[in-house]
């Protein structure tokens, strides 16, 4: 059974005295299998975070319908298994992480002892040890999005739905967030979330779906979505001899010259194989073989570019 | 061990959390200072009367509570659900395992305690006041201390009403409107029955409005006419069977108005 079900989902906002509309999402369609990490990609106002409003109950859909765990989405029974990270989380900032996290437990029903042990089992796990009695006021926007991880998993839920769980945080504190997701997969939960940062997209995702003004432009597992064909090579070399470096620096292709060495970039694996055995015939050396396939950036950036109708 | 909780759990979070963000909020205690001082300066008034101390205290204690506790309710009642939305927590709050309308009355009920749990605090203060004058609090100011506690429930009640809806400047403008109306209500009434407007259609319009709208001056009706009667603190004030029935017609208003806020809140979109 998918743990999220989304079929033709559509929102249309309707604001101010002339009754603006703005379709924020158009006709969305997509499954979330148990067990898996999946990344929802896109440019700012692609629809992401309205999608994902949706799917908390927060707004309700123009159009479609959203299932989450089986049931409609907003369901209490269906909030009893998600914990859930808003974007630029802000909470009750009189309050302390302690408190907050207890208030959480409250409403998930536990107990006074199983919300103290779970409680102080989070902030240590997101690292809060050093700041656990300090008002949320006090909190930096690295550590805000810290506690806010904490009481997405309070719950101990099923699926666990992050929006953009890696802002304002430093790369330390990204890797944290990283392993974080991956350590909730090894435990068998289902992670949804969603990112602008591409690097993370890459390394945790089973599956991505890229979203671009409201629509679902391509959804699948990242090897599946990017182009396997490699689109360069670039080959780092060195000679010590300085007509050798000229002859070699003839080759075709894109010289650079950096601190690393000397850098050809070459547009095929057959150009770059013809290079290095023409250094090595030559006497020099090969630092470094690089090659070029389509990332998830490239991906993203192709699928923004097009227009509503392709 | 961890279950599904009852409602009464959820209510209670969401309450526990609004009486902390209240206890918490300094605006909250520089008004109640303002309530006590305005005590204070009762003593200084009450030196400059003929040996009438006692009843001045009295007078403007309660007239005090009164006001302040008003202006606190209506500060506070409309920012309840406003605040939560113009600082997002409202994001993080509704996908937990609650209902809308839990999380509703769990607010109004948090500021239901805050407010009561201020009004005895005032009250006490009041009573301290009086004692030190030689005079006694007695009863009758605990009747009229209880009316100021249900008039607060009612005026939270249409604050959130009207908040579950609008800005909390519209908010604050329409319910800080109805409780002058309210307070004003017996002369309106007077005035649509008279004897300029009684009989017309203008007239039996205003009546109808002055009877649909909440009737504060019910709350407060010391030096009052009711029923043909002057009444008191001092001399002879409204009994407790009044007390029950005004606590009657404030909760029955108040739950109208939170069923209507639970249906309009209940599909807002939380944008």
């Amino acid at each position: 059974m998918a743990v999220l079900e989304v079929s033709a989902l559509e929102k249309t906002f309707v604001r101010g005295f002339l009754r603006r509309r703005t379709d924020a999402v158009r006709g969305i369609s997509l499954k979330v299998e148990a067990g898996e990490i999946f990344g929802f990609l896109g440019p700012n106002g692609a629809g992401k975070t309205t999608t994902i409003k949706m799917l908390m109950g927060l707004i309700f859909p123009t159009k479609g319908t959203a299932t989450v765990l089986g049931q409609p989405a907003g369901d209490r029974r269906a909030k009893m298994r998600v914990g859930y990270l808003p974007e630029n989380p802000y909470f009750y900032d009189y309050l302390s992480v302690g408190e907050l996290l207890d208030m959480v437990g409250r409403l998930y029903g536990l107990d006074g002892t199983e919300r103290a042990r779970r409680s102080k089992r989070l902030i240590s796990r997101v690292g809060l040890d050093h700041a656990g009695s300090r008002p949320l006021r006090a909190y930096s926007k690295g550590m805000m999005q810290r506690a806010g991880l904490a009481q997405a998993l309070m719950g101990d839920p099923d699926l666990v739905v992050l929006d953009e769980p890696m802002s304002g945080l430093d790369p330390l504190g990204r890797k944290e967030v990283r392993d974080l997701i991956l350590s909730l997969k090894a435990e068998g939960k289902t992670v949804f979330f969603c990112t602008h940062i591409l690097a993370d997209a890459t390394r945790l995702c089973d599956r991505v779906g890229i979203v671009v003004k409201g629509r679902l432009r391509d959804v699948g597992p990242l090897g599946r979505l990017l182009d396997p064909r490699v689109e360069s090579v670039d080959v780092v070399w060195e000679h010590d001899d300085e007509d050798a470096r000229k002859k070699l620096g003839a080759h075709e292709g894109e010289h650079l010259a950096t601190s690393e060495g000397n850098v050809l970039t070459v547009p095929s694996r057959e150009a770059a194989d013809h290079f290095l055995a023409a250094v090595i015939g030559a006497g020099g050396r090969i630092r470094q073989v690089v090659p070029h396939r389509q990332g998830l950036e490239d991906l993203f950036v192709s699928e923004a570019a097009k227009g509503d109708d392709e | 061990m961890s279950g599904t909780g009852s409602s009464a759990g959820r209510l209670w979070a969401i309450a526990l959390n609004t009486f902390r963000e209240a206890v918490r909020n300094r605006v909250l205690f520089v008004l109640a200072m303002f309530a006590v001082a305005l005590m204070g300066f009762s003593l200084i008034l009450g030196e400059l009367s003929l040996h009438e101390e006692v009843r001045v205290i009295k007078d403007l204690g309660l007239a005090g509570i009164s006001l302040f506790s008003v202006i606190i309710a209506l500060f506070l009642g409309v920012n309840l659900l406003s605040k939560e939305l113009d600082r997002k927590t409202v994001y993080f709050v509704v996908p937990k395992p609650l209902h809308r309308w839990e999380f509703l009355l769990g607010k109004y009920l948090g500021l239901a305690v805050t407010m009561s749990a201020l009004v005895v605090s005032m009250s006490l203060t009041l009573w301290a006041f009086v004692a030190f004058q030689g005079g006694s609090h007695g009863i009758t100011l605990v009747r009229a201390e209880t009316l100021v506690v249900l008039e607060i429930l009612l005026l939270i009640a249409v604050a959130m009403l009207f908040s579950s809806f609008s800005s909390p400047y519209l908010s604050a403008m329409f319910t800080g409107a109805l409780w002058i109306i309210g307070r004003n209500q017996a002369e309106l009434a007077a005035f649509a029955t008279g004897k300029k407007m009684g009989g017309t259609f203008a007239g039996d319009l205003l009546h109808t409005i002055a009877t649909v709208l909440p009737d504060f001056h019910a709350f407060y009706v010391s030096g009052a006419d009711l029923g043909g009667t002057n009444v008191s603190i001092h001399e002879s004030f409204i009994s407790w069977g009044y007390v029950a029935s005004v606590a009657g017609y404030a909760g029955a208003y108040a739950a109208a108005c939170l069923a209507l806020a639970v249906v309009l809140f209940a599909r807002r979109d939380l944008t």
